[in-house]
């Protein structure tokens, strides 16, 4: 399955861990956080079917832009983003789309750029 | 890899997975992250709409009630649950967790990650549940 993923480059992967840690890493998020996480901000709370005050702009301000703030977005956005970003790359090759030493690039490329960005609102709003 | 696998693996076409069950589920397990990457969206968004001010936060919560934005996030919700029924088996195999020279039932360690799930569930019904 993954010849022409190897044959081609005889050289050791060693960044190949880091991707994997952050993918295991992110999967134990996704399964444990992500689950309330989606009940609670994209189905009970447009629905209405949370408290009025519960999220309102000044509660969801300062839950947000905090230091817990800081690591739910590392937890719910940042980790499951690598996750993500391995299982699309790892599919794309499977389905052979693209090539894959392009895809890596963007697929990790593109979930540290969201992550920073993600983590960046958390910083300004917590500065400001 | 030895130099002779090429000779050895034919080269697989894109519909290889189509055809036995197993891998069926490989890719749907593998999809899963799509409707994650959706909602991962979703949430970006609303922490900008929350940086810009009341009014872009109001917007936004309209944004999450619409008809195709919560049924994508529903069908995000079901994924994680695929996702974590999926996961949590792994966990067990890849870190067998032995205390006091005996080895933890898989089972038992599948139901804790579990537990963790519900009380994830919990702490964000005490925080946002209740006023």
């Amino acid at each position: 399955m993954s010849i022409s993923k190897h044959a081609t480059q005889h050289k050791q992967a060693f960044d190949e861990p880091l991707w994997w840690g952050l993918f295991s890493a992110g999967g134990i998020c996704f399964a444990v956080f992500l689950p309330a996480v989606i009940l609670f901000i994209a189905v009970l709370l447009p629905l209405g079917l949370l408290p009025a005050e519960a999220l309102s702009y000044e509660r969801a301000s300062t839950l947000l832009f905090s230091v817990p703030g800081f690591l739910f977005v590392g937890a719910v956005v940042c980790l499951p983003l690598f996750h993500a970003a391995h299982r699309l790359r790892h599919g794309m090759f499977d389905i052979s789309v693209g090539n894959d030493a392009l895809n890596k690039k963007l697929m990790y490329g593109g979930a540290a750029l969201l992550s920073i960005v993600a983590l960046g609102i958390v910083v300004t709003g917590f500065l400001r | 890899m030895d130099k002779l696998s090429t000779q050895r693996l034919p080269l697989l076409k894109r519909n290889w997975w189509l055809k036995h069950r197993f891998f069926k589920l490989y890719m749907l397990r593998e999809a899963t992250v799509l409707p994650l990457v959706f909602f991962t969206l979703c949430l970006l968004a609303g922490m900008v709409a929350l940086l810009q001010g009341a009014d872009s936060w109001q917007g936004w919560i309209a944004f999450m009630g619409s008809p195709i934005v919560l049924a994508l996030n529903l069908l995000a919700l079901a994924a994680s649950l695929f996702h974590a029924a999926t996961f949590f088996v792994l966990f067990p195999r890849v870190m067998p967790i032995r205390i006091a020279g005996h080895s933890l039932p898989d089972q038992a360690i599948v139901a804790g990650q579990w537990a963790g799930v519900v009380a994830v569930a919990l702490l964000f019904f005490w925080l946002l549940g209740r006023v």
